[in-house]
């Protein structure tokens, strides 16, 4: 049971973020959902987004509510709490901060 | 809002555990089926879609592990899991667990105890609310002798008349003893004549009924009584109704006019009521009766130096007014806080040394135990190492193990705090703690709580961190814990055991010396022998008694009666008898010795007694003769002398015939007194205190302004079986005379000593204690050594050793440890025991009796504790020894 490295959890926390920012949504929803909108490229596995889950409801960043799925089945949803709506903002303006950073390296070295 | 949150959240997954993982696991098994669902949708077959499902999914226990990981449910659970364990491998040891938690226990429950009552007396702030402002008043006697001398009542007027310091000032008299009778069993009560501003002064009120008014305080005023909550309570139900009853107090009729509130005490516990003193306006003149204690309270903002300084003038005034009787006599005034704690101070201070050591015995004991432990479980924390523990979780278990032995122990000796402190308080007279701290004092417990917790953290983590980083092959092969402990743990031990004989040998040495120093004022000379005799008081009424005569007759006829009761040896009127720390003074001219400036004068003791008061007490006759029935109002006025008022007015010239005069007044033809005897030096003042100059004088002659009020009965059996018979005699003279503390007069000897005794069994038994824990670490320590070594025992007894040298070899070991603590012990006692100087009587502060004996006894205890694994090493059969591996 190999945790994943801090920049990989901590990116796997912002995709989870940005994801439930839309709507509530189940785990198995927000991991098609990371993968259709980045194309394919990126894909979340189950053992590291289930306790991403846990681990962000545990901080109060997201909260969890069973509901009726699509298909009619019980599910657990996920939605971003207000802490984590701000929480998300800072995250993703460093994230952002961060990538333009690394680009201007990339670009001029 | 987040925190409250999370720790729901974390509460939940805690507790609610088995719906936590019910949802865990519906929620991954959604996952599975909504996978399955799209690859069915994506064309595959049942069973194919279940395996890609599977495939993509990876382990469900280790998504969930995951989880459960961040829910951080692994970590509060692994500590349940120790706590468990520990209480498992506690119970599993119960001989360990229990000694352990009893020593903490005691400890704890000993160190807090005195701590309380320490705090109540020497920190707390007074329960008076004018506490701060509250000080005593005395007069500076010193170069009489008496630089803490209780006021006379001419001088309290004077004081509180002309002072401008004080907004008040109350007196109270003599502590005195009532009798109730009439509604109920008879019952001595103690209590105090005050006047009526003394709980005013105080800033306290009665919680029902009314406080003294002035006219309560006047000759001929209704008699009035005030009770405190403890006797409202205990003898009359609490009921509210008492107010305005009357009781019968001393034989005379007293109206309840208030209660007190249930905390208030002054000045000491021991008070039940109080009554005005209604003292007379000549009663108030008298600068030369000394008995008054005086409370007064500052002005707001008056420093202390301020009043002393008024003070001081007022005396000067007076000393003007009165050149006779307060020549040199000055005033000052003391803090109540320090005065309360003024005697009590020292005493106390050495009790919470003596619990503090007790403590840190104990603690070393507990540190012992577990380093011990520790080191005969290398082979269980090697197989657990091996098993893929990792080392944190090892110390984490061991940790926890101590800690919860330190909080069973603390908890008991919470317990046991309760349960002893209100057993201790009363064990603890008056004279020691004047105000009651009955209560456990949290501050206190939580403060001994805390050390053993420390110590058992700190002699928990050690030995863990020592252990878990033991070489797992060589543990597990060298097996049966028997491997050469780590050397640093065994010199541990032996600190901890050389520090624990070292306290031992303190606190003994400090007991010894107080247990002989008791013994001493036991089996003092106090030049009176207190055994088989009654005394009891009948202050005479002074309006019936206002004539010498009818005074003079009262005892002539009492004492005829008393002396012909069968079981009568002898009886005696006295003023004072010995030890009830009241006395009077007066100064004198020696016939032939010139006229003495003011303030030289000879001021020695007066004590006016019968005929037969001297033979009565079994006081000793130096020289010269006793009072005789000769000597009558008629013949000469003769005295008595004790040895050292002969001596030191006398020069080595013999007093015997010359004679003194109590005049004053150098104009007026003397009135001389002729000395026809010489009698020994009575402690009048304390056992350990001694004798001033003392002269006693025949009441048939003149009372001198002294009234005798004890009548003294010797009698070959128990004096209390003549009590009522006494009693009886004194009624046949004068049917309304009052009867009070009737008593044996041994009891003034004990009370005289109970504070001593009562410190002295304290320190003693906390020296046991000491004693038992020392020994009890020596001995463990060395069962380990032998333990450990039974293998190397059994080499040697295998290459001859003789059984003998076997055990010779155990027993210095242990008399190595002990011969270091002895001698560390020794110093530092000789350095402390200065410390109980105070509470020391006909011993020196390095008495080498004591010291000696306690180094004995404890070589001997300590001696038995090593013969025990001794033994056991001297039995050790080679062959045994050497296949047990």
């Amino acid at each position: 049971m190999s945790k994943p490295t801090d920049l990989v959890q901590g990116t796997v926390d912002l995709l989870i973020l940005k994801t439930v920012a839309l709507e509530p949504m189940h785990g198995w929803a927000i991991a098609q959902r990371i993968r259709q909108v980045s194309g394919n490229v990126l894909q979340v596995n189950q053992g590291a987004l289930y306790p991403a889950l846990h681990r962000l409801e545990q901080q109060g960043w997201i909260q969890a509510e069973w509901g009726e799925s699509e298909n009619n089945r019980r599910a657990k949803y996920y939605s971003l709490t207000k802490a984590g709506k701000k929480y998300l903002r800072d995250e993703q303006a460093n994230w952002e901060r961060l990538s333009v950073a690394i680009g201007l390296v990339l670009k001029t070295a | 809002m987040r925190m409250a949150k999370k720790i729901s959240h974390r509460i939940r997954s805690l507790f609610r555990k088995g719906a936590v993982e019910q949802e865990l696991d519906q929620e991954l098994r959604f996952h599975l089926e909504r996978q399955i669902a799209e690859n069915i949708a994506a064309g595959m077959t049942a069973e194919e879609a279940r395996r890609a499902a599977m495939r993509e999914f990876g382990g469900v226990e280790q998504v969930k592990e995951g989880c459960r990981d961040e829910r951080r449910v692994n970590f509060s659970e692994a500590v349940i899991q120790d706590v468990r364990y520990g209480l498992r491998t506690l119970r599993k040891n119960f001989g360990f667990t229990f000694f352990a938690v009893a020593v903490l226990a005691l400890g704890i429950a000993a160190c807090t105890a005195i701590f309380s009552i320490a705090d109540a007396v020497l920190v707390r702030p007074l329960p008076y609310r004018n506490a701060e402002r509250l000080v005593m008043v005395w007069e500076d006697a010193a170069s009489y002798g008496f630089p803490h001398d209780t006021p006379s009542l001419g001088d309290f007027s004077d004081w509180k008349a002309r002072n401008e310091v004080f907004e008040d000032m109350a007196a109270l008299s003599y502590s005195g003893s009532f009798n109730l009778t009439g509604s109920g069993n008879p019952e001595e009560l103690r209590g105090k004549i005050v006047t009526a501003n003394l709980f005013s002064v105080l800033g306290a009120k009665p919680i029902l009924g009314r406080d003294f008014r002035a006219d309560d305080d006047v000759p001929g005023a209704v008699r009035v009584v005030i009770l405190s909550h403890e006797l409202w309570a205990r003898r009359f139900g609490a009921d509210p109704q008492v107010i305005g009853k009357e009781i019968w107090l001393n034989y005379e009729r007293c109206t309840i006019v208030g209660i007190m509130q249930q905390s208030f005490q002054f000045p000491d516990r021991e008070a039940e009521l109080w009554v005005p003193a209604r003292f007379t306006k000549e009663q108030l003149a008298n600068h030369g009766n000394h008995f008054l204690n005086v409370v007064a309270l500052l002005k707001p903002g008056t420093p202390l130096k301020t009043a002393n300084a008024n003070l001081e003038t007022i005396a000067k005034q007076i000393e003007k007014e009165h050149p006779d009787e307060n020549a040199k006599i000055g005033a000052y005034a003391v803090p109540l806080r320090e005065e309360i704690s003024r005697d009590s101070r020292p005493a106390i201070l050495v009790l919470v040394g003596a619990a503090c050591f007790v403590l840190l015995i104990a603690c070393a004991n507990v540190a012992n135990l577990l380093l011990a432990r520790a080191a005969g479980r290398r082979r269980e924390i090697g197989i657990r190492l091996t098993l893929g523990a990792s080392r944190g979780r090892v110390i984490r278990q061991m940790l926890t193990e101590s800690l919860l032995l330190a909080s069973l122990g603390g908890g008991s000796g919470l317990v046991l705090a309760f349960w002893g402190i209100p057993l201790l308080t009363s064990l603890i007279p008056a004279g020691i703690a004047p105000l009651s701290g009955s209560e456990v004092n949290i501050r206190a417990l939580l403060f001994t709580f805390a050390i053993s917790i420390v110590t058992g953290t700190m002699f928990g983590v050690f030995p863990a961190l020592r252990v878990s980083r033991v070489d797992l092959t060589s543990s597990l092969k060298q097996g049966g814990g028997r491997d050469g402990v780590a050397p640093g743990g065994r010199r541990l031990r032996d600190v901890l055991v050389v520090c624990e004989v070292a306290l031992a040998i303190v606190l003994l040495s400090g007991a010894a010396l107080m247990i002989r120093s008791l013994q001493n004022l036991y089996h003092l000379d106090p030049g009176f022998r207190a055994d088989h005799v009654l005394v009891m008081r009948t202050p005479l009424p002074r309006q019936k008694y206002e004539k010498f005569a009818v005074r003079k007759a009262f005892f002539d006829q009492v004492l005829e009666r008393v002396g012909h009761l069968p079981g009568v040896v002898a009886a005696g009127y006295t003023t004072w008898v010995p030890l009830t720390n009241s006395g009077g003074a007066t100064g004198i001219t020696i016939e032939n010795q010139g006229v003495p400036e003011p303030g030289q004068r000879p001021i020695p003791n007066v004590r006016v007694v019968s005929r037969d008061y001297i033979r009565t007490l079994r006081m000793k006759l130096i020289r010269g003769r006793v009072f005789d029935e000769h000597d009558d109002t008629a013949t000469q006025a003769v005295a008595l002398i004790n040895e050292t008022m002969a001596r030191r007015f006398w020069h080595g010239t013999d007093p015997v015939g010359t004679r003194f005069s109590c005049c004053v007044d150098p104009t007026e033809k003397p009135a001389w007194i002729t000395i026809v005897g010489i009698v020994g030096d009575v402690h009048q003042a304390g056992l350990d205190v001694p004798a001033r100059p003392e002269m006693y004088l025949p009441y048939q002659q003149s009372d001198f302004g002294y009234e005798p009020e004890y009548l003294a009965v010797r009698t070959p059996g128990d004096p209390m079986l003549l009590a009522e018979a006494v009693r009886k005699e004194v009624w046949a003279v004068d049917k309304e005379q009052p009867v009070a503390d009737v008593m044996p007069l041994a009891n003034f000897v004990d009370e005289n000593l109970v504070a001593r005794r009562v410190q002295a069994s304290l320190l003693g038994s906390f020296a046991g204690m000491a004693m038992l824990l020392a020994a009890l670490g020596i001995y463990a320590v060395l069962s380990f050594v032998v333990t450990q070594r039974t293998q190397e025992i059994g080499v040697r007894v295998a290459l001859g050793a003789e059984p003998a040298d076997v055990m010779r070899t155990v027993l210095s070991q242990g008399m190595k440890l002990y011969a270091l603590g002895a001698a560390l012990g020794l110093a530092s006692a000789l350095a402390l025991s200065r410390t109980l100087q105070h509470s020391l009587y006909g011993v020196s502060a390095n008495d080498p009796v004591s010291f000696g004996g306690v180094i004995i006894l404890l070589a001997g205890v300590t001696a038995l504790a090593c013969y025990v694994p001794a033994r056991r090493a001297m039995r050790v059969d080679p062959m045994v020894a050497l296949r047990y591996e």
